[in-house]
């Protein structure tokens, strides 16, 4: 496929990994409330965001994302009471890893996002392509194709 | 080869405006396993769900994808339109391209790109997916309903109604909950008892409704439609089924504690029901862990029970209590150490209860009017038991083992019973007549004492065998003076201190003229010293190495010992006796200095090299320690080191079977309690072992009982009261005689000093009310029970507690007796409330004239003392509580402190309107900045908002409608049920809109206050709410649960169990798998999914190394397949 372009050139891809009761409602609200926000964020729903293994984000990055946010539940929200804490702490073994590896630790993030804050999952997306789009593509780790 | 359909949606403009939606339906054509494609202007319509229909059914897909809203919006419409054409559910996959992507992308090109990549990510997931089935469960039909207030007792009777058998678990004595505590109700106005306590008879009636009060619920195992909930029946001591509820019991109850019931405005009993309506109307005994006093003695004499009769006026019961443990109150009420008052918690508040005086003074007065009821022995036995030794220990054991029926045989070495209280201890702390008395009620008994028989010399173990003395207790005390080991000792006039006390005793006559001193800090140096003053001694030192603080001495003893002119010479050691013609003249002494700590934790005196100095002396007593004489083991009693007798620490059984042995001779020389409390413990294991029980089951009966119950607090607002004083001799009448130094205390002095008793154990088992209760239906030693239902729902109704205003120092709660809570005016405005429904200022007792009520104490405050919610109730209980001022003080004038008024509801702004119009309460907007004590009354400083200045009024009653909080523990229950809670402690609903009583645990619904503050009306309607949807609930025979579970491979599991502590719900289970590996055949444990438990959040597949745990329709297989084909490009 070819790259999409726009009047800068490249624009990056971002993964975000939403939980299915906060982030991905946030999102949907977001989308309801007609808030723009770059279309180089896709969105993969999980029932939560303790169900995003390490594994896909690295995957992700292998297969040329840009950047990757993981966004579920405010800690004690969580629908499934415990979830997002687990997340919390692979947070920063994850961020430490991609550091270890080679990976700019700014192209991965983890957002609280509710149901009720759609600005603020349209702020967060803004936000990391910004912040990706700095960084440039990613060529630290993905496959030679 | 999979065969999918796509079809793109336009949704009018709404994706169709911003998404070139034939641009996508070409490109998904490309993507493989696609094989057909096509585009809708609304998918969700008939015409698009048929459209769907016809091409699934003409072209056989397989699997379904709409490319269109959300999925929170159309997931499950599209789901049931591919099920009616035989395509399962769970086959069919949505893209979102209009919330995420249409309605947030403004640029059209980019819009498109991403509705491609959407779609292609979707059609990668619905290659990888598996067709799924719903399971079924079964469904347990009964319902759980936790908390007895209004809103547990509506939503248990509306259950059960149904038909539907229901639990109703309550953990006070009664249900019926604040509601019951209240006066009226707004806005009608109807007495809230009339109308709650029918309910609350109607539900301990109902065939289908079975009532557990007094207990909680502990654990909660289980899924929707099967739990299994463990309760703890609290014990009661009361038989719930035989009480009448007469009261017979709390009529005798001689303790008093704050009413929960009366808002602590009223005391009650130990024994208690906490309303005359209360559903049981059984009454229940209050008892928290044993207070300290018990806890603490050696003998563990019930402390708090004879001191509680004793303000009672009860000393006849006093003393059978005192003498359940000790035969000998008057002896210890004298001589005691009394650990108890050291531990004892009014020590907290001021002073400790003087127990031991009361001790004292119950058996004086009792023994003194002849009121004693006498206690019988039990039918007499065959087996008889020899007791060596006529001590504390001894005989305590003798009177335990008469009270038993064994006939017992004292043996004593000396002239006269008693050991070292008639030997060692001198006559002006324990006269020889209170002594007597007590020994000879051992006596009447039927205890037989032979005296100067002594064991080793005038007979041996073997002779009493051959007596026919079934068992032995050894208890010959520790009757051998130590020597200092200094040079000299032996010359006339040095005499250890054991010698010298038991001579005194002894009568023998005795003139000391000149210089005494006595080496050691004890209790036995101090009694020799004060003998030695009364023998006649001109001078009496006592020579102590370390300083007083390390005196091991009672400190009172040592206080009375200066008092009577001893004098301490401290921090000095002796050298060596100076002897003169034979007879000693005096002390070489060195002086110490305390060094490092020793074993015992006191510093050890190390001597000042060339300190040293003489003491001229004509006497020389050495009280340095004492040591048990056991000469008469001779090989047959195994000794350890120091003489003592080895015995079982808790059967006291010796190295000889059948022969015990206990006090000093075992533990050395110690307190006259703990040598009661060990003849106690020997008589009770040699009954065990008379009667031939297994030696294992006596250690356990012996042992002591493990400490249970709740711990105690002391209250905040005990007002300090002065220690009783112990009168005593004067001190000129105390010389050349040994007449008693304490006098006793009398009645008037003993009940005010039992007053002082804060009955930290609450019921003080006195067991006045067994004796009073006609029934017989009380029982002491009723125990906790635990007891597991099953049910298929839970109703949690757990209610709230008003909010502890004290943090609001300002207002002067607790400070100030006339500030009150608003729940203290509600059972003051009571009709069978403590002031009979008049309202009184506390401080005085008379109506008041002005009340001013202070409204949001703790709601709608961010700081930290409050909550940032509004209470909601208490806007209109505050208008009601001034109608009822007004109506009830004629003339009386209300202040109404608010920051709004708020009155949503049916009637209420009438309300509201009638108070503030037609009574004529007067509402000041504004918060309270402060409340001082003016004159007789209370001033009130509050800003008024609206006129725009501080306002100062003086008024005479200051209510403080507080806010309502979760219980305590609202946080503990709702880890044990697994809901969610806010950040103030209420359960949280599933949707605050849509599902307000439902919970996101499956089976679990709210009622109530439990989930936040709510009047009574809104509490009933969402208890009836609730109970329909436990009755929806259990109605069904099976319910359909999500397939979406995790699954394991067994194959690839390790058995290393990570993804159990990970999985919130404990669904993960061990299960054992038998293989058979290169023919022979294994066992392994691999993890196991308990589907009624897991709610598929697949937290444990990221736990698992092996990859074994895996989500249905989120498999790690279809995520990455999204993840390839979202990041293509």
């Amino acid at each position: 496929m070819s790259q999409v372009g726009t009047a800068a050139g490249w624009e990056p891809t971002i993964v975000a990994f939403c939980c299915n009761w906060c982030s991905y409602a946030g999102a949907d609200l977001a989308g309801i409330s007609r808030l723009a926000y770059p279309a180089s964020l896709r969105i993969i729903r999980v029932p939560c965001s303790g169900r995003v293994n390490p594994h896909f984000v690295l995957r992700a990055f292998q297969r040329g994302a840009d950047g990757v946010l993981v966004a579920g539940c405010h800690p004690g929200d969580c629908h499934y009471t415990t979830g997002n804490y687990f997340t919390r702490r692979r947070y920063l073994l994850m961020q430490r890893l991609l550091e270890y590896a080679g990976v700019n630790p700014g192209r991965f993030e983890v957002k609280w996002i509710s149901g009720s804050e759609g600005p603020k999952f349209a702020q967060a997306a803004r936000e990391i392509t910004a912040r990706v789009r700095a960084l440039g593509p990613n060529r630290e780790m993905r496959d030679e194709a | 080869m999979r065969r999918i359909g796509v079809f793109v949606c336009w949704c009018g403009a709404n994706i169709g405006g911003k998404v070139n939606v034939p641009a996508v339906v070409e490109a998904a054509r490309t993507f493989p396993n696609v094989v057909y494609a096509e585009d809708n202007k609304y998918t969700c319509s008939e015409p698009g769900q048929a459209a769907i229909r016809s091409k699934v059914t003409e072209l056989k897909l397989d699997r379904v994808v709409v490319a269109s809203c959300s999925p929170r919006m159309h997931e499950l419409t599209f789901q049931k339109t591919v099920e009616t054409v035989g395509v399962n559910p769970f086959l069919f996959e949505m893209a979102n391209i209009r919330e995420h992507c249409s309605w947030c992308t403004p640029d059209k090109a980019a819009a498109t790109e991403k509705a491609i990549a959407l779609v292609r990510t979707a059609v990668a997931k619905a290659v990888m997916n598996d067709p799924l089935q719903p399971f079924p469960i079964p469904v347990t039909p009964r319902a759980l309903v936790i908390g007895g207030g209004i809103a547990g007792i509506q939503a248990a009777l509306d259950v059960a109604d149904t038909g539907i058998e229901t639990v109703l678990v309550e953990r006070d004595p009664s249900i019926g909950g604040v509601m019951a505590q209240l006066d009226k109700t707004f806005p009608t106005l109807d007495c809230s008892a009339c109308i709650l306590t029918p309910k609350m008879v109607d539900l301990a009636r109902h065939p289908k409704v079975r009532l557990m009060s007094y207990a909680e619920v502990e654990e909660v195992k289980g899924f929707i439609g099967n739990f299994q909930v463990k309760v703890r029946r609290k014990a009661r001591y009361v038989d719930l089924k035989n009480c009448k509820g007469c009261g017979d019991c709390a009529a005798v109850c001689p303790v008093k504690v704050p009413s929960e019931y009366e808002a602590g405005l009223g005391p009650r009993t130990a024994i208690y029901r906490p309303f005359p309506q209360a559903v049981p109307g059984a009454f229940t005994i209050d008892k928290a862990e044993r207070p300290p006093c018990v806890r603490t003695c050696p003998a563990g004499v019930n402390a708090q029970g004879y001191v509680a009769l004793v303000s009672q006026g009860k000393f006849k019961e006093a003393l059978a209590v005192e003498k359940r443990q000790n035969p000998f109150p008057s002896i210890c009420g004298r001589v005691c150490n009394h650990p108890c008052e050291t531990e004892c918690n009014r020590g907290q508040v001021d002073v400790p209860v003087s127990i031991c005086a009361i001790k004292r003074f119950i058996a004086d007065t009792v023994y003194a009017d002849g009121s004693e009821e006498p206690v019988l022995p039990a039918s007499a036995k065959d087996e008889r038991v020899a007791v060596v030794g006529s001590g504390p220990a001894g005989l305590a054991c003798a009177h335990s083992l008469a009270l038993e029926g064994y006939p017992v045989t004292v043996f004593e070495a000396l002239p006269k019973p008693g050991g070292m209280l008639r030997y060692g201890i001198p006559e002006y702390r324990l006269p020889k007549a209170v002594l007597d008395r007590e020994i000879d009620q051992v006596r009447q008994l039927g205890v037989e004492i032979q005296t100067n028989a002594a064991l080793g010399k005038d007979f041996s173990l073997t002779d009493l065998k051959a007596r026919g003395y079934a068992a032995v207790f050894i208890a010959t005390g520790a009757h051998k003076g130590q020597s200092m080991g200094v040079p000299g000792e032996d010359a006339t006039g040095c005499v250890d201190g054991i010698t010298f006390l038991r001579d005194v005793g002894l009568g023998k006559p005795m003139d000391l003229d000149g210089r005494v001193v006595v080496v050691g800090g004890g209790n036995t140096a101090v009694d020799a010293a004060r003998s030695a003053l009364r023998l006649g001694a001109r001078d009496v030192i006592i020579l102590y190495r370390r300083t007083r603080a390390e005196m091991p001495a009672n400190s009172w003893e040592v206080d009375e010992a200066v008092h009577e002119g001893v004098k301490l010479h401290l921090l000095a050691a002796p050298v060596a006796v100076t002897v003169r013609n034979g007879r000693v003249a005096g002390l070489k002494c060195i002086r110490m200095e305390l060094g490092e700590p020793d074993a015992s934790g006191r510093r050890r005196p190390v001597p000042i090299a060339g300190s040293e100095f003489d003491l001229p002396a004509e006497y020389v007593v050495t009280a340095v320690s004492q040591s048990p004489d056991t000469g008469f083991a001779d090989g047959v009693l195994e000794l350890r080191r120091g003489g003592i007798i080895a015995a079982n620490p808790v059967t006291l059984q010796t190295s000889v079977p059948g022969v015990f042995a206990g006090g000093d001779a075992v533990k050395g020389p110690a307190t006259v309690v703990e040598a009661i409390a060990d003849g106690n413990r020997a008589a009770n294991a040699i009954g065990l072992y008379l009667r031939a029980e297994a030696p294992e089951a006596s250690a356990a009966a012996l042992a002591d009982q493990p400490q249970t119950g709740k711990p105690f607090t002391i209250p905040k607002d005990v007002a300090k009261v002065p220690r009783a004083v112990m009168p005593t001799l004067e001190l000129s009448r105390r010389r050349r005689n040994f007449t008693e130094v304490e006098l006793g205390l009398d009645a008037e002095a003993a009940m005010a000093e039992a007053a002082r008793c804060l009955n930290c154990g609450i019921c003080c088992e006195c067991r006045e009310c067994e004796r009073a209760c006609e029934p017989k239906c009380i029982d002491h030693s009723m125990q906790d029970e635990t007891e597991t239902i099953e049910v298929g729902s839970i109703i949690v109704a757990t209610g709230f507690k008003p909010m502890d205003p004290v943090a609001y120092g300002e207002y002067g709660y607790r400070r100030y007796p006339d500030v009150i809570t608003s729940l203290e005016f509600e059972r003051m405005c009571g009709a069978s409330g403590p002031t009979s429904g008049q309202i009184l200022r506390p401080s005085t007792g008379k109506p008041p004239h002005t009340v001013l009520f202070i409204q949001c104490v703790g709601s709608r405050d961010e700081g930290k003392r409050g909550h940032q919610y509004c209470s909601k109730t208490c806007c209109m209980y505050t208008a009601k509580h001034a109608e009822l001022v007004m109506d009830r003080v004629p003339g009386a004038t209300t202040y109404v402190c608010y920051m709004d008024v708020r009155t949503p509801g049916k009637g209420y702004e009438e309300f509201y309107r009638r108070t503030s119009e037609e009574y004529g309460a007067r509402y000041i907007r504004g918060r309270v900045a402060k409340v001082q004590p003016n004159g007789d009354g209370l001033r009130v400083r509050v800003e008024d908002t609206l006129a725009g200045r501080p306002l100062d009024v003086q008024v005479d009653l200051v209510v403080l409608a507080t806010a309502m909080e979760p219980q305590a523990d609202s946080m503990d229950l709702a880890r044990v049920l697994k809901v969610g809670y806010d950040a103030d402690g209420f359960f949280t609903e599933a949707h605050p809109k849509l599902r307000p009583v439902e919970t996101n645990t499956g089976g679990i619904f709210l009622a109530g206050t439990c989930q936040g503050p709510k009047d009574i009306p809104e509490t009933v309607a969402q208890a009836s709410a609730a109970a329909v949807k436990a009755v929806a609930l259990l109605s069904k025979d099976k319910l359909l649960a999500s397939p979406i579970v995790s699954y394991v491979n067994e194959t690839l599991c390790a058995g290393d169990f990570f993804c159990q502590p990970i999985c919130p719900y404990g669904a993960i289970e061990e299960k054992e798998l038998a293989e058979r590996i290169a023919g022979r055949p294994v066992t392994r444990k691999v993890a196991s999914v308990n589907t009624g438990l897991c709610q598929g959040c697949g937290a444990c597949t990221v736990a698992c190394r092996s990859g074994a745990i895996n989500l249905k329709g989120y498999t790690n297989e279809q995520l990455l397949a999204e993840v390839d084909a979202v990041c293509l490009k």
